[in-house]
């Protein structure tokens, strides 16, 4: 029996047999299940307006009687069994596609870039004659379904077979994207010679098939970090069988070839200047350095930058507080999409706890004056006590990989002259705030928000060739991998970086 | 205000050179050093764990708190050995588990648990199921505390609780876990003793667990 499915807002109908899974329904149109499905979070609810979802254990866990009563349902937990109206209390992430104009050596043929993240993935076709850019495809990672973050991945790949699921989901998804580009552009699919993929560790592993057990503990280091080379014929893809698929070197680590990436697009190795890439996200990945060599890490920040584990988050989407500025002694919230404010997402919490902090509302140490309990920015969405707590971890991880790298190579937060701010995050948050909580100590002017910096190293390590002779390969030998977690002084810089900075800092 | 509340306000305030100076104080008066531990100490930790589970303190207090209750425990811990009733209260062998680097949380676990009159046996992070046997067995210890923050490394509490039963020690322990992706069925599906959700849990649990 089949039934048919109405998705609100965007009025996209289906039909599915009784039984199937909503999360696989629901997966194919970009709902994201943080949790992977288990039960174990909040963010695939829906809101059922016609039809029934049946009701478990899992679901009266997570929601009060009310919201089941109004019909909110968590979505991993039901299944089809009628026709159904259901309202999505998801949006799709925001996702960064690089446009930046970039030099290059041209070459014969045409070239896709990939930017395989843990979230989402990136593809561009690439005229490589030119350098112009053909198409554009974006999708949420489908192996997100098992799990949301690297950590998730990792434990679900530890059995072979369910390793083996989320490699071929990734190539077939991969291919399938490449197909659409083809397909839209009308490129000649025969003349694409060179594919090249971007990402961290893990992505880097699963995508190639590679034993992940090793970077399920300490001190996550895995033995096959090198570039990967495929031809298109032994992933079954439908390209020119010959076309080189190369998934670039990770540096150690967490830290993957995205980030090597990044440090070629931004070309920190080139400059006698110390500068340095930062990538907000739940892993903080940081590099510091200059022509003389370079440091990496990765830091766990959590969730907070994206708006998780705060008690009204949210991703950056329709209903969300992005920014708070301070007028006449009050906050000031803009909320995305003109509509009435539902919670905060990362760059507003940043921004909500910078104001805080001007207003004397929250103290250095991170405490409401005054005995307060919350703050409400714009009823019904409040800053707790607590979420300003998540955001100390978030931001205490990140300073803490900072003043070790730089310790490190004999500097500090004054020596370092610029500050490229990758990813989506970056584009978004606000500088001026990021410095009000101390997440980053350098005057504004020398902080760039650099937007897609993996899939724009993706696309120039394009034009340098097949093999191990690529720009890469010698960048690739001038990072080194810092481990943060056995640096002896972690612990005391991150206990020391969890509190705000006393005062404004000067503008600069 | 007397002196074992002027005790515990400095070390809820976290001033370390005071409470070192009125524990001497107290010694110079003659109070015993058996009588510092529940009339000052605990129950300032006791307030201290209030406050971080109120969100009221954060990481850094609660370790400036701690350290604060070390200067008077450093003091007092050689002049209570021997003393029986001191002791009693129990010895804990706390660690982060193989594979497991995250120590921030056991290391406030233990320094809470040491200002609750525990006598703690802290082997650091990522230690072996071995190296928590071994020192179970020297130090004939009562209380295991362990934790992970990784949900591929909370599979190894599991091993160390059959490497404890593997040795004949597993009566003679109760075994306590704890750390983010931990849980209360994960707990009991592994045969702990008990689960502490947060540093003021796990010294209740302990206290519990030590008595029953």
């Amino acid at each position: 029996m089949t039934h048919r499915i109405v998705l609100q807002p965007t009025q996209v109908e289906l039909t599915a047999p009784a039984g199937t899974p909503l999360q696989d329904l629901l997966f194919e149109q970009g709902v994201e299940f943080p949790c992977g499905g288990r039960g174990r979070c909040r963010g695939c609810r829906v809101r059922v307006h016609e039809g029934a979802a049946e009701i478990n254990d899992a679901q009266r866990e997570r929601l009060s009687q009310e919201e089941l009563s109004s019909g909110w349902r968590l979505a991993c937990q039901c299944s089809v069994a009628g026709d159904l109206v259901v309202e999505l209390r998801q949006w799709d992430a925001a996702i960064l596609a690089d446009d930046t104009p970039f030099v290059f050596e041209p070459r014969p043929g045409l070239g896709v870039a990939v930017d395989v993240g843990t979230t989402t993935l990136v593809a561009q076709l690439l005229d490589l004659t030119t350098g112009r850019v053909m198409a554009v495809r974006t999708a949420l990672n489908a192996q997100a379904r098992y799990g949301a973050d690297v950590m998730s991945r990792v434990e679900y790949a530890l059995d072979a077979s369910q390793r083996a699921v989320l490699t071929d989901l990734i190539r077939r998804q991969i291919s399938s994207l490449i197909d659409q580009m083809v397909f839209s552009s009308k490129a000649a699919r025969n003349e694409i010679r060179n594919v090249v993929l971007v990402g961290n560790t893990v992505m880097h592993h699963l995508f190639c098939g590679l034993d992940v057990e090793s970077l399920s503990h300490y001190p996550f280091e895995s033995p096959h970090t090198g570039l990967q080379q495929f031809r298109a014929g032994d992933l079954g893809w439908d390209l020119n069988s010959n076309a080189a698929i190369r998934f670039l070197p990770c540096l150690g680590g967490f830290v993957g070839s995205d980030v090597l990436a990044g440090v070629l697009a931004t070309r920190l190795g080139e400059s006698e200047e110390i500068g340095g890439l930062v990538d907000l996200g739940t892993n903080g990945e940081i590099v510091v350095g200059n022509s003389a060599g370079l440091l990496c890490a990765s830091t766990a920040a959590g969730p907070a930058f994206e708006g998780a584990r705060i008690s009204m988050g949210m991703r950056a989407a329709t209903g969300a507080i992005s920014q708070v500025t301070v007028q006449d002694g009050r906050p000031v919230c803009h909320v995305l999409g003109n509509a009435a404010p539902q919670g905060l997402c990362g760059s507003g919490l940043v921004d909500a706890v910078a104001a805080g902090l001007d207003l004397e509302i929250i103290e250095p140490s991170g405490r409401f004056s005054n005995g307060r309990r919350e703050w409400t920015l714009a009823p019904p969405v409040a800053l707790t006590q607590s979420d300003i707590r998540e955001l100390q971890l978030a931001k205490g991880a990140i300073a803490a990989g900072f003043r070790i790298l730089l310790h490190r190579i004999g500097a500090g937060f004054g020596d370092l002259k610029q500050l490229y701010l990758a990813g989506a995050f970056g584009n978004y948050i606000s500088r001026s705030s990021a410095r009000r909580i101390g997440l980053i100590d350098l005057p504004i002017d020398q902080v760039t928000p650099a937007g897609n910096t993996a899939l724009l190293g993706a696309k120039l390590a394009l034009f340098s060739g097949e093999g191990e002779e690529g720009s890469y390969t010698q960048l690739r030998r001038k990072i080194e991998h810092v481990a943060l977690k056995s640096d002896a002084k972690f612990q005391e810089v991150f206990v020391e970086g969890l509190a705000f900075p006393e005062a404004s800092p000067v503008q600069g | 205000m007397t002196l074992f509340e002027e005790m515990q306000q400095a070390i809820i305030d976290g001033k370390a050179p005071v409470v070192k100076e009125l524990t001497e104080k107290a010694l110079r008066e003659g109070i015993k050093p058996a009588d510092i531990f529940p009339n000052a100490i605990i129950p300032a930790m006791d307030e201290v764990g209030r406050r971080m589970r109120d969100c009221v303190y954060f990481i850094p207090e609660v370790l400036i708190a701690a350290r604060a209750a070390r200067a008077a425990t450093d003091i007092l811990r050689p002049l209570l050995v021997g003393d029986a009733e001191a002791r009693s209260v129990g010895t804990v062998v706390c660690c982060t588990v193989k594979g497991d680097l995250h120590d921030i949380g056991k290391n406030i676990v233990s320094m809470m648990l040491e200002s609750a009159g525990f006598r703690i046996i802290d082997l650091g992070a990522d230690v072996s199921p071995e190296k928590i046997v071994e020192a179970v067995r020297e130090n004939n210890a009562n209380l295991v505390a362990m934790s992970a923050l990784l949900t591929t490394t909370m599979v190894n509490m599991k091993a160390v609780i059959e490497a404890l039963a593997a040795a004949g020690l597993r009566d003679q322990v109760k075994v306590m876990v704890g750390g983010a992706p931990v849980t209360e069925s994960w707990a009991r599906s592994i045969g702990a003793d008990g689960y502490g959700k947060d540093a003021p849990a796990a010294v209740d649990l302990a206290r519990n667990l030590a008595a029953a």
